[in-house]
C-alpha cells in the first residue's frame, strides 16, 4: 500500500512570548506513518495535543523540529518545508482538513460552500451542483436552506454543510477532528459511511473523534499520543 | 523511507510574476521600510499586515512605483521580459500602471475621478489604451459595473452620488477592466460598515478567484487578511518580523509581535 | 509723426517700432520657430507687460508684433467682425505703433488677428493667422497639475481627453463641446484651436496659411505651419460634425457660413446673420440678398448697399 503520510521526529513546543516568554512542550519525537485506505485515529487524553498534531499534519501549525512527507501527485514532499504555493497546492489536490466549525463566508450560499472543491479540481458547474445536492440531501440538510449563506443556520447544520464540502470529493488524505460534535444519531451515521466511503476510493483517513462509537466503527488503527509527551 | 523533498523546484515553476529583493526607503534617519524581499506567484495574495505606523503603506508605495526605494529591486515579470521597475523609463512604468498593474485606494477619492461618471471612470482605462468606440467602450463599462454590483441604470451618475461603498466598488471596476495581472489595494475595506466591508470582501474573493489575479493587500484587519489572503508578511517599525501561509502566522503565530497582534483580535 | 517716432524728452523715440523691443522680439521668435518645428507643442517665452490688461488679447498682440513689419497688411477680427472694440482698438495699437496698414478683406492681409473666429474666406498660401488664446492648455480643465500635463503630452497619454468627450455623449448624446474643441495636430499633440467654434475647426486641416498662437497670460506659444495635419477628436460612432443651421444668412443668404444670432426688436424678433462681417458684405456687394436685409435695412441695422 502506498505511504501517504511519513511523520519524522516531529516534536511541538509553543513560546508564549507575551506571557513571560513561557515554553509549552506538547510532544516530541512523534514518528508514524499512514497508507492509502487506512483510517488512524489519534487518541489520548484531552489536552494531550491530538488536534495539535492533526494541524502540523495539515501544515497549519509548524513543528518545533521534524519532518512530514506527505504524497502529493505521487511524489513525497515536506510539508514543514514547502512554500506556501507548495503548501496551497497540497491543500488544495491532497490534503482535506474537516473541522467542528464552518468558516462561514458572507453571503456565499450552502450551496456554492459545497460546490467550491468540485469546481476547484475542474469539474463543471453543472456536474458540481449535482453532486453537492446529493451530497447535501445525504446528510439531511433541508433543500430550503441549500440557498442561504450558513451564517444563520444551527451549529449541527453548519456542520453538515462542512461535512458535506469536505466529503463531495474525498481528497487523497482527510484529516479530520471531531465531526459529530454535534450530530444526531443518524447524520453520526451518514459521516462513519462518508468516512468508509472515502478509504474504499484509496484516501488515508487521520482522525480524532470524541463519540466512541463512532471511533470502534471508523479505525483501523490507533495511536495514542501520550506516548509522546515530552518528559517534563 | 527516504524523503526526496525539492520544494524549491515546484515554487519556482513557472516563474513568479514579481521579485522584491532588499526594497528599503527611509525618510532620513528613520526608516520607512528595510530590507523586503518576497517573491509573488500569479494567482497569489499576498496580506501586508502590521499596525500604523509599521511601514506597511510605504512598502506598497516603493511596490506599486508611487515612491521609489533608497536601495532594492523590483522585478515584474508581466510582459515578455522581467522588467526592472525603477530602472525603466517614467514612460514605461506609467503604460504599466495603466495596464498590467492596478492599484485600489483606501480612499475611493484618491482613485476616481469624482466629476466624471461612472461610466467614464471605467472607460478611462480603456481609452487611455487607445480604445476609440463609444459603443463598446460603454458596453465594457457596463459589464463591469454589475460585476461589481452597481445598477446598470447609474452609469452615468458621478461618484459623488455614491454611498461609500459603491464608491469603493467602482473603484475596483476602474481599475479590473484594463484586466491587470497585478493588482496593490491599501486597506480596501477601511473606512466602511461593517455589512458594507462584507459585501466588499465576498466581492474581492470572487474577483481574485475568478481573474486569476495576483494581489497584494495591505490591512490592520486580519479578519480580511485571513478571508483574502493565501500568504502573510506581519511588518514591525519597517521590518518583515514574520511571514508565511496566512493561516500558519495566524493560528500559530512564533514571532512576540504577531502573538500581541493575534490575541489582541476581538472574536465575535 | 508716427507714434512710434515720437520724441520723448531726450530727443530719443519713445517706444520702439511695434512697442516691443528688439530683444524681446528675438525672444519670441525663437519661440515660434520652435512652435513650428514642433506642430502643436506649447512654448514657453517671456510675456511681456503690454498696455492692456491680460486676457484682453496681449498674446496676440506680441506674436503679432513680433512679426509684423512696413509691407504687412493687418487685419483683426473679434468674434468675426473688424468693427467690434477689442478689434478696432488692437487694430488701432497697430498703425500708431508700427505704422501697419490695415484691412477689413480677408484675402488682402498678410497677418490676420483674431479672437474666436478664422474668416470664412479661404486662407492663403502666405498668410498668417495669429489667435489670441485663453487658455492653451487643452488637458487643464481635466487635470490641474501642470508637472502632469506635460508628461501627458510628452508621452501622448490622451486617454483623458477623450474621457471628456465620452462624458458629454452620455449625458447629452453628443458631444456638446462647441467652442475650443481639442484637436490632434500632426498626428502627435492634442492642442487647443483657441475659442473658435468648432465650425472653424475644419479649415485648420492642412491650411495653407501659417497658424500662429499667443496666451500671453499663460506665457505659451505655440503653432500649425501650413499644411499640416489638424483632426477633430472623436469616436468611431460618433464622428465629428460641425455646428449647421436651419436657415441661411439673413442679410447676405449665405447657407455655409457660421451665424450668429441677432435680437431685432424688443419684440422677440431675431434673425440669424453671418458672424463674418466682412465676408457678409462682400457678398452683398456682389448682389447676394437675404431675406432679411429690406428689414434690417429699414431698421438702419446694416447699409442695403443694392440700394445705396
Amino acid at each position: 500500500m502506498t505511504t501517504m503520510i511519513q511523520v519524522e521526529n516531529v516534536a511541538k513546543e509553543f513560546t508564549l512570548h507575551n506571557q513571560g516568554g513561557v515554553r509549552l512542550p506538547v510532544f516530541d519525537n512523534v514518528n508514524f506513518s499512514v497508507a492509502a485506505g487506512e483510517a488512524l485515529v489519534l487518541a489520548g487524553a484531552s489536552g494531550a495535543g491530538k488536534s495539535s498534531l492533526l494541524r502540523i499534519l495539515y501544515g497549519n501549525y509548524r513543528p518545533t523540529s521534524g519532518r512530514i512527507a506527505v504524497t502529493h501527485a505521487g511524489r513525497p514532499i515536506d510539508i514543514v518545508t514547502a512554500v506556501p504555493r507548495t503548501v496551497l497546492d497540497i491543500r488544495r489536490r491532497t490534503l482535506g482538513f474537516v473541522s467542528q466549525f464552518l468558516r462561514v463566508i458572507p453571503r456565499v450560499s450552502a450551496l456554492d460552500i459545497v460546490r467550491d472543491p468540485l469546481l476547484a479540481r475542474g469539474a463543471s458547474a453543472e456536474e458540481a451542483s449535482e453532486r453537492a445536492k446529493a451530497m447535501l440531501a445525504r446528510l439531511n440538510l433541508p433543500p430550503r436552506l441549500w440557498d442561504l449563506a450558513p451564517a444563520t443556520f444551527s451549529g449541527g447544520e453548519q456542520q453538515r454543510v462542512n461535512i458535506a464540502r469536505s466529503f463531495v470529493d474525498p481528497s487523497p488524505i482527510m484529516l479530520i477532528d471531531e465531526p459529530t460534535a454535534s450530530l444526531d444519531a443518524g447524520n453520526r451515521n451518514v459521516v462513519v459511511e462518508l468516512i468508509a466511503e472515502a478509504r474504499a476510493q484509496g484516501s488515508a483517513i487521520v482522525g480524532i473523534f470524541h463519540d466512541e462509537a463512532v471511533r470502534e466503527a471508523v479505525a483501523t488503527r490507533y495511536l495514542d499520543i501520550t506516548d509522546f509527551r515530552k518528559a517534563a | 523511507m527516504n524523503i526526496q523533498v525539492n520544494p524549491q523546484q515546484l515554487a519556482l515553476d513557472p516563474a513568479s510574476l514579481l521579485s522584491v529583493a532588499g526594497v528599503s526607503r527611509f525618510y532620513g534617519e528613520r526608516i520607512g521600510c528595510a530590507d523586503v524581499s518576497f517573491d509573488l506567484w500569479p494567482g497569489e495574495v499576498l496580506g501586508i499586515v502590521g499596525e500604523s505606523g509599521s511601514g506597511k503603506s510605504t512598502l506598497l508605495r516603493c511596490l506599486a512605483g508611487i515612491d521609489k526605494p533608497d536601495a532594492g529591486e523590483v522585478l515584474f515579470r508581466g510582459g515578455t521580459e522581467p522588467l526592472d521597475i525603477y530602472s525603466v523609463a517614467e514612460q514605461e512604468r506609467r503604460r504599466l500602471m495603466r495596464t498590467a498593474w492596478g492599484i485600489v485606494h483606501q480612499n475611493p477619492r484618491d482613485g476616481l475621478r469624482m466629476d466624471v461618471s461612472a461610466g467614464g471612470n471605467v472607460g478611462e482605462r480603456l481609452m487611455d489604451n487607445g480604445a476609440r468606440h463609444y459603443g463598446k467602450i460603454r458596453e465594457t463599462a457596463l459589464d463591469w459595473l454589475q460585476r461589481v454590483e452597481i445598477a446598470a441604470g447609474r452609469i452615468d451618475d458621478r461618484p459623488r452620488q455614491f454611498s461609500g461603498g459603491m464608491q469603493q466598488r467602482l473603484q475596483i471596476a476602474r481599475v479590473l477592466v484594463s484586466e491587470p495581472r497585478l493588482v496593490f489595494m491599501d486597506e480596501p475595506t477601511g473606512g466602511l460598515d461593517v455589512s458594507v466591508q462584507a459585501r466588499l470582501l465576498d466581492l474581492l474573493r470572487v474577483l481574485v478567484r475568478d481573474l486569476g489575479l495576483a494581489a497584494i493587500i495591505v490591512t490592520h484587519d486580519l479578519a480580511v487578511a485571513r478571508l483574502l489572503t493565501d500568504r502573510l508578511m506581519v511588518m514591525k517599525d519597517g521590518r518583515v518580523v514574520e511571514q508565511g501561509l496566512t493561516d500558519q502566522v495566524l493560528d500559530d503565530p512564533h514571532h512576540a509581535y504577531t502573538q500581541l497582534l493575534t490575541s489582541a483580535v476581538l472574536t465575535v | 509723426m508716427n507714434a512710434h517716432q515720437s520724441v520723448g524728452e531726450n530727443n530719443k523715440p519713445a517706444y520702439n517700432y511695434a512697442y516691443l523691443d528688439e530683444q524681446t522680439k528675438r525672444m519670441i521668435r525663437r519661440a515660434l520657430l520652435k512652435a513650428v518645428a514642433i506642430p502643436g507643442y506649447q512654448v514657453p517665452f517671456g510675456s511681456r507687460e503690454m498696455p492692456l490688461a491680460r486676457g484682453w488679447g496681449t498674446g496676440g498682440i506680441q506674436v503679432t508684433a513680433a512679426i509684423i513689419g512696413p509691407d504687412d497688411r493687418l487685419k483683426v477680427i473679434d468674434q468675426g467682425a473688424d468693427d467690434t472694440t477689442n478689434a478696432v482698438s488692437i487694430r488701432r495699437f497697430f498703425e500708431r505703433t508700427a505704422d501697419a496698414r490695415t484691412t477689413e478683406a480677408t484675402d488682402e492681409a498678410t497677418i490676420i488677428q483674431t479672437r474666436h473666429r478664422i474668416p470664412e474666406a479661404p486662407l492663403k498660401s502666405g498668410q498668417i493667422m495669429v489667435y489670441q488664446v485663453p487658455q492653451p492648455e487643452p488637458l487643464r480643465k481635466l487635470e490641474p497639475h501642470e508637472a502632469e500635463t506635460r508628461k501627458m503630452h510628452a508621452w501622448a497619454e490622451y486617454g483623458l481627453m477623450q474621457v471628456k468627450l465620452y462624458e458629454n455623449i452620455a449625458r447629452f448624446g453628443e458631444v456638446t463641446t462647441t467652442y475650443d474643441y481639442p484637436v490632434m495636430v500632426n498626428g502627435r499633440y492634442v492642442m487647443a484651436p483657441s475659442p473658435i467654434p468648432k465650425f472653424d475647426n475644419p479649415k485648420m486641416q492642412r491650411s495653407p496659411a501659417l497658424q500662429l498662437f499667443g496666451a500671453g497670460r499663460e506665457k505659451r506659444i505655440y503653432a500649425v505651419p501650413p499644411h499640416t495635419s489638424v483632426r477633430s477628436l472623436d469616436f468611431e460612432d460618433h464622428p465629428f460634425r460641425i455646428q449647421s443651421w436651419e436657415q441661411p444668412c439673413g442679410l447676405c443668404g449665405a447657407a455655409d457660413s457660421y451665424l450668429d444670432e441677432v435680437v431685432i426688436d424688443d419684440q422677440g424678433g431675431r434673425m440669424f446673420v453671418c458672424s463674418d462681417s466682412h465676408h457678409c458684405e462682400t457678398r452683398r456687394a456682389e448682389g447676394h440678398r437675404g431675406a432679411m436685409l429690406a428689414d434690417a435695412s429699414a431698421l438702419h441695422l446694416v447699409e442695403d448697399e443694392a440700394k445705396s
